[in-house]
């Protein structure tokens, strides 16, 4: 145990913690946001604390201050109380760990040590997310099933005939990547990616293997039980679904390992398809020794993209009253972003005219990464709000009919083909 | 007459691959998404308490009102007959003799609970005198009690209709 070796494992807890439970919040948000305008309407945008409302990002903080201090109800016609509150904590806690093995970097070497960039450092991988993922049902099936309500039960029974059609799917999308990449490691997966096919396109799963890629997205949605493919749920035929009986926090773990799961699933199609932590065209290597050049573009793209968005703050933060609390945020923002920029500035000024040394630019490099994996995250996870808000619900029979007779042969035909060109090209 | 035989979409390839037919809804969304974000003035929504809405016509049913004669004084000769109409049965009506020779009676009383009506209209249908209307436009009514929403009369006579903006 040295200092080193603690405090990175402690900033790779912090960065797991954050992707996927401080992330609930933030997908809560976008989620709202993004539902209204995509309908022509706003969204939240009025509570506020002194006066900032941070876009509506408050109102998610106050919905979950609300679900913590209401009353945990139960019905009396409930009897089996141990199940009935072990299932959402088999929700959350399985929705959580598939996030823990998600790479936020490449490797870190430090001195003479290595570190992998994993919230749980092990490189099992697929297998782990394939394992924890297939779990996350049996909270939904054992939480309809205790619920002692015909709608709960109905909602489990339509998920576990969920996972009948999607998991096979599935499990043989991911075969046909494992064959390409030759591991279930996720950090050499990604590694993999970072290379370029044919000299121009980034050698990514998507652009690799275009078939198994949506097979694995369309899954994926239906594993992180979102539209279109959320009939656990079905508040018009079925009230709540599995959950119609759960209220406050115990609702609330439900509620919040819907966001981690649809959060681990984005993670893992960026981790397999979109090429991970990679920034096209700049692998590891390359930014080891660009570094300096990289930091120089850094110093110019943020103040563009700052500038852009204080003009975006400038032109639409405002609020309906004249007289209002709320009208003040906007100076206060745009304040702040300034001051953001020029420590930004200030700061990789001085870091390129003092030189980062090895350890330095390794660090960099990590940081890079991590904030490429994080706006890649942000982007698929809007990709699953944006997918909710445009496709509506598919009938049980039918996502079965789409699992077996289309998903499951695309996928079983993917694998020959992955495996001849292998085969035969020896690549 | 001939048979007219209907083509049945989404037989061909393209429609039964869904996928076209998917990237173009999320195309529409997406459109909606970019045009709304860059420029929320182009929202179609209000942001309601602070701007009120402009479009209520003076055929909107909102809180009722008393009406008055030309010298003033209340047009309802406590008749019963709106009382008698309603369906949810909230107008109260205690009537007593007219002193100053316009008419024979006028009410003591009349009272409307508006958390009991149900704002047909079918009161102010009923007035043969033209004495009560529901042409205020005061379409939200709050307050703290329950007793504050039974409207007396001298505030159901203190009411105005709305003025025409539109
Ligand atoms: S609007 Fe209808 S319910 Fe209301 S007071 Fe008049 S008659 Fe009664
Ligand atoms: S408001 Fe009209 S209907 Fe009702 S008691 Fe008065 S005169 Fe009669």
């Amino acid at each position: 145990m040295n200092a080193i070796l603690v405090s990175v494992v402690v900033v790779n807890c912090v960065l797991a913690l954050l992707f996927s439970l401080g992330a609930a919040p933030i997908l809560v948000w976008i989620e709202r946001r993004v539902a209204g305008l995509i309908q022509d309407r706003l969204g939240p945008n009025r509570c506020h604390i002194k006066g900032f409302r941070l876009g509506g990002l408050i109102q998610s903080f106050a919905d979950m201050l609300k679900l913590v201090f209401k009353e945990d109800f139960q019905a009396k016609s409930i009897k089996q109380s141990f199940f009935f509150s072990l299932a959402p904590v088999i929700v959350f806690a399985s929705a959580f760990l598939t996030f823990m093995v998600m790479p936020f970097a490449d490797h870190l070497v430090i001195g003479e040590q290595t570190f992998r960039m994993q919230g749980l450092p092990i490189d099992l991988g697929i297998l782990w997310f394939l394992a924890f993922a297939g779990l996350s049902v049996y909270g939904i099936m054992i939480g309809g099933w205790a619920s002692n309500n015909k709608y709960s039960l109905l909602g489990s029974m339509r998920s576990a005939a969920q996972v009948i059609s999607y998991e096979a799917a599935m499990g043989l999308s991911l075969v046909s990547i494992l064959i390409t990449y030759g591991s279930i490691d996720l950090v050499s997966i990604v590694n993999f990616q970072g290379n370029t096919v044919f000299g121009i396109l980034p050698s990514w799963g998507i652009v690799l293997q275009p078939l198994a890629g949506l097979i694995f997205i369309v899954t994926a949605f239906a594993e992180a039980n979102r539209t279109p493919f959320d009939i656990a749920e079905g508040e018009s035929e079925i009230v709540g679904g599995f959950h119609t009986e759960y209220s406050a926090m115990r609702f609330g773990l439900f509620f919040v390992g819907e966001y981690v799961a649809m959060s681990a699933s984005s993670a893992l199609i960026v981790t397999l398809f979109l090429g991970g932590y990679h920034l096209p065209y700049f692998n590891t290597q390359i930014l080891h020794q660009h570094m300096n050049l990289f930091l120089m573009a850094v110093m110019v793209f943020v103040p563009l993209m700052s500038l852009f968005f204080a003009r975006w703050i400038r032109r639409n933060n405002r609020f309906s009253a004249q007289v209002d609390i709320r009208n003040r945020e906007s100076k206060v923002l745009l304040k702040v972003l300034a001051g953001v920029n020029v420590l930004i500035v200030v700061g990789l000024a001085l870091f390129l005219i003092m030189g980062l040394g090895e350890t330095g630019v390794h660090i960099a490099t990590a940081v890079i990464q991590v904030a490429t994996f994080a706006v890649k995250l942000l982007l698929m996870n809007f990709v699953f709000v944006w997918v909710r808000w445009t496709l509506p619900r598919f009938r049980y029979d039918q996502l079965q009919d789409l699992g077996w007779k289309v998903l499951m042969p695309l996928a079983i035909m993917n694998i020959f083909i992955t495996a001849t060109v292998v085969v035969v090209f020896g690549v | 007459m001939g048979i007219k035989i209907v083509k049945r979409e989404g037989g061909s390839l393209k429609d039964r691959l869904y996928i076209p037919a998917i990237f173009g809804g999320m195309k529409t969304t997406l459109r909606h998404f970019i045009t709304n974000i860059s420029d929320t003035s182009k929202v179609k929504t209000f942001s309601y308490p602070e701007v009120q809405p402009s479009d209520i016509t003076s055929r909107y049913r909102g809180i009722h009102r008393l009406t008055k004669r030309e010298d003033g004084s209340i047009r309802c000769v406590a008749c019963f007959m709106c009382a008698t109409a309603c369906p949810a049965e909230c107008i109260f009506i205690e009537a007593k003799e007219r002193e100053d020779g316009v008419d024979e009676k006028m009410p003591e009383i009349f009272t409307i609970d508006v958390l009991e009506c149900v704002f047909c209209g079918g009161c102010v249908e009923a007035c043969p005198c033209d004495a009560i209307r529901m042409d205020t436009g005061i379409f939200s009514f709050v307050a703290l009690k329950r007793e504050d929403f039974v409207l007396t009369k001298e505030r159901l006579l203190s009411h105005e209709a709305k003025k025409e903006t539109l």
